[in-house]
């Protein structure tokens, strides 16, 4: 995934232009907004869109409503953190969460997390299950459906980042300090950014290996000081990032974050990382895999030939129990995943038959998609099942044990469609 | 705390009893409902509600809205579990969550985590922040295979508490009995759940499921089933007994396999008693620091006015928390004082908490002799402030803040801004109706 220019930000760079006339910048402020206007790039239902038209931002996690695939972001750039009121947000069905450098639902990210995210503009906004924003602003933007969200371990991680740690400060009390450190490229070179202080507690987890350890523990083993400062000689880790109260109107640091865990070695971050593999495939197996129909193809009495993409950031390992000639069974879901049925069981309602193909895209993959499509002959095809329609997959080897009551709509137009209106207006 | 008789379970003994003729049983429980309709107890503010008045019951978390300390549990009955309706349910003010066997906040339990719940009827139904039910919800067949007492109406919650801390407070152990491994990665735990100093009585056993994603904790260490297997602790493949190997678990539930309605999952094993102190310690000091800078909770007992706005505040301090927090409020120290709505939100903060509280000074720091309710601490303080400020009334609930605590800004989503009624009193109406 490479880096891609924020929407607008031409916009910006036009505006700060200050080598033009009043004239023509304004006038060329007024085009630009045209384009805008008539023109916003929206993502299409069955087409996995490009990431460069995709927005950037950042923000803490607030507010989780898993089973319909949302919840609330603050989000950075105002100029007082904690006045910022959470802004909702979607994840598009093709919406990828990562967790400690892993796959993830929304579920397991500890609310408090900060969140590095990417964007677009509601896909269908009369069916959207968060407020439309018509006017948005740094921390209240349009774009609040979510292609991506990780943290910070796993940005790092995707981006080839690790952080240095330059110094610790500890208070006399031994329950608090700070910690100043850069982040910067794995393997050095540009793109160095500038240092942050940030604070640490002594709910901050330092992982060593398989060990769990606080700050007390690298006190007794002469890493750090009782109290003080010591330098730590820019030791590279990786960092779990979280936003504590800090500052006070008057008193400002500057929206300081928090450091909720510390790797200090690869083989801590790996772990890790394993451990989220497995709580995400667990979950992905006993609610299948989800794929977007791409054709269907009649036959007689009922049978047809479903062509479907599976989505994509999953382990590896799920995709490879889809393979040709295995049975598999494909269920009807909605934009938020949700199964359509499920009082019986999900699988109850869904439809059977062998898997005919398996390809892989060889050419870039877009952001969403796995690039794996396969084909199913079904013996018996369910509404539902359309090209552009959303459907889960199993193998059979994977499991159908009945999944929750909150996980499956039963085809109820407010289970299918969640209205925005449970979140706050503040 | 000592176990308590689930409210209306006099009522069941009478329906089980064999001896009684079909009038006179018929004549009983009727008798029995009207007097729960008539007289049903609901707490009152201002007064810790007796623990032996809350009904008991265990059910998995699904849905969390933390600032507004309220969200929702798929309650265990004796039907379907899968096809339980998550149950909204509020935190009373003074509603004690436990986590890891120490003191938490609702955004601090992970989503899927069986908890352990104690709940009232809601206090004042007309401003409930969840769904209010019939007062007999509990003993009411939800139909649909699902059974009863999947939805009661006691959804005011004064204890929850997952696993571990339940058993910590109940002085009781898991014993793992027997493992039975599949394919190196997932199987069966057989344990009992008895008292951690032994008994006579024969407990029953519980199957439980694990996966590869379940943890196991010793001292430090945190491992994985594969590395337990790598021990030979755990075989790759079949049977081991275990021969009741004290542990503490952390259950969750997942859809289950074999057609079984309701059997609950491992997601976690402390191995040893370090291992779980760890994780109290952790939690520990994750709660203190989240109450140092929302300040401490506690109900106006009495307000004696002087002049020119000056008052002397007596108030308890809520229950359920560290020690040391406690300890910081101490007699001749300065503090603030500032008003809250029953969801503990700050009733200011745009500028802090802080910018609109009482400031003053504690007169007096005592603490009442014996065990106090569960909810309460015990501790009461007098607190002299030069101008009081409406919200500070007897019954009211207050957050305070002794002078060395941190003086920082809270989140927007945890202090009122215009006092708005929305904000002040939560609509229920974001719970989906199944």
């Amino acid at each position: 995934m490479k880096r891609f220019l924020v929407r607008g930000s031409l916009f910006f760079v036009v505006v700060g232009a200050s080598i033009a006339t009043a004239h023509a910048a304004n006038k060329e402020q007024r085009t630009k907004n045209q384009e805008q206007e008539s023109a916003p790039f929206r993502p299409e239902a069955w087409k996995f869109p490009p990431l460069e038209k995709a927005k950037a931002y950042t923000g803490q996690l607030a507010f989780v409503d898993h089973a319909n695939r949302r919840g609330s972001i603050r989000v950075s750039g105002g100029e007082l953190f904690h006045s910022t009121a959470p802004q909702p947000f979607a994840m598009l069905p093709y919406g990828m969460a990562r967790y400690h450098g892993a796959p993830a639902d929304l579920r397991d990210i500890p609310l408090g997390t900060m969140l590095h995210g990417r964007f677009y503009l509601p896909p269908d906004p009369d069916s959207s299950s968060v407020p439309v924003i018509s006017r948005g602003d740094v921390t209240n933007p349009a774009e609040n459906h979510a292609v991506l969200l990780e943290d910070e371990p796993t940005f790092c991680l995707r981006e080839g980042k690790v952080w240095k740690l330059k110094e610790v400060e500890l208070l006399k009390d031994n329950k608090q300090g700070m910690i100043v450190a850069s982040r910067e490229p794995k393997d050095g070179g540009e793109g160095k950014e500038s240092e942050q202080r940030m604070t640490i507690d002594a709910a901050t987890c330092i992982w060593r290996g398989r060990e769990k350890l606080g700050f007390e523990d690298l006190i007794a083993e002469g890493l750090w000081p009782a109290e003080g400062k010591k330098s730590l000689g820019g030791l590279t880790v990786y960092l779990g990032i979280t936003w504590k109260p800090a500052g006070t109107w008057e008193r400002r640091v500057g929206n300081r974050l928090h450091i909720s865990d510390i790797w200090l070695d690869e083989t801590a971050m790996q772990r890790a990382t394993q451990h989220q593999i497995k709580v995400h495939r667990e979950l992905i197996r006993t609610r299948w895999m989800p794929a977007f129909v791409d054709a269907v193809e009649y036959g007689k009495f009922g049978e047809a030939t479903v062509t479907a993409t599976l989505f994509g950031g999953m382990d590896p390992a799920l995709y490879a129990d889809f393979k040709e000639g295995v049975g598999g069974q494909m269920a009807v879901t909605d934009a938020n995943l949700k199964h359509s049925e499920g009082w019986v069981s999900h699988s109850h309602m869904a439809i059977k038959g062998p898997v005919l193909d398996v390809t892989k895209q060889d050419k870039e993959v877009p952001a969403g998609s796995s690039g794996i499509t396969i084909r199913m002959k079904v013996d018996l095809i369910v509404e539902g099942i359309r090209p552009g329609k959303i459907v889960r997959i199993r193998p059979m080897n994977w499991p159908d044990d009945a999944v929750p009551r909150e996980e499956y709509t039963g085809g109820k137009k407010e289970e299918r469609f969640p209205t925005p209106a449970i979140f706050p207006k503040y | 705390m000592k176990r308590f008789i689930v409210l209306g379970s006099s009522f069941l003994v009478l329906v089980g009893s064999v001896v009684v003729t079909a009038h006179s049983a018929n004549k009983e429980p009727r008798t029995t409902n009207n007097e729960q309709q008539t007289t049903p107890f609901r707490p009152e503010a201002g007064k810790f509600p007796p623990l032996e008045k809350a009904h008991a019951y265990r059910g998995e978390l699904v849905f969390v809205d933390h600032a507004n300390r309220r969200g929702s549990i798929r309650v265990q009955g004796s039907g379907m579990f899968f096809r339980n309706d998550p149950h909204p349910f509020a935190l009373l003010p003074y509603g004690i969550v436990s986590y890891h066997g120490a003191p938490a906040d609702l955004r601090d339990i992970p989503l899927g985590t069986v908890l352990h719940v104690r709940a009232f009827l809601p206090p004042d139904p007309k401003i409930s922040a969840v769904p209010v039910l019939p007062v007999d919800n509990k003993s009411k067949d939800a139909n649909h295979n699902r059974g009863t007492g999947i939805a009661p109406a006691e959804n005011h919650v004064l204890l929850l508490e997952d696993e571990p801390s339940h058993c910590q407070r109940e002085c009781l152990v898991w014993k793992l009995k027997e493992v039975d491994v599949t394919r190196g990665r997932e199987g069966m735990i057989v344990a009992t759940r008895e008292p951690k100093q032994g008994s006579d009585a024969k407990a029953t056993e519980e199957k439980m499921t694990f996966d590869a994603a379940t943890r196991a904790w010793r001292g430090r260490e945190r491992l994985s089933i594969e590395e337990l297997i790598a021990e030979d602790a755990w075989p790759a493949e079949g049977k081991k007994s275990l021969g009741g190997q004290a542990v503490l678990l952390g259950i969750t539930w997942r859809p289950t396999p074999d057609g079984i309605f309701t059997r609950f999952h491992i997601s976690d094993i402390w191995l040893d008693d370090a291992a779980m102190q760890r994780a109290a310690r952790s939690q520990t000091e994750t709660h203190k620091a989240f109450i140092r800078s929302r300040w401490m909770a506690a109900w106006i007992d009495a307000v004696e006015y002087g002049k020119f706005g000056r008052a002397t505040i007596t108030a308890t301090l809520f229950g359920g928390m560290d020690d040391s927090l406690y300890a910081d409020f101490k007699k001749g120290t300065s503090a603030t004082m500032n008003a809250v709505e029953n969801n503990l939100k700050h009733t200011h903060g745009a500028y802090g908490p802080w910018h609109m509280a009482s400031r003053g000074t504690l007169l007096d720091v005592t603490k009442a002799p014996g065990n106090a309710p569960l909810g309460s601490s015990g501790i009461q303080i007098q607190f002299e402030t030069d101008l009081i400020i409406e919200g500070i009334r007897p019954g009211r609930v207050v957050r305070v803040r002794p002078g060395n605590w941190p003086q920082v800004q809270v989140p927007r989503e945890e202090y009122l801004d215009n006092n708005t009624a929305e904000e002040r009193f939560p609509s229920p109406a974001i719970f989906p109706r199944y």
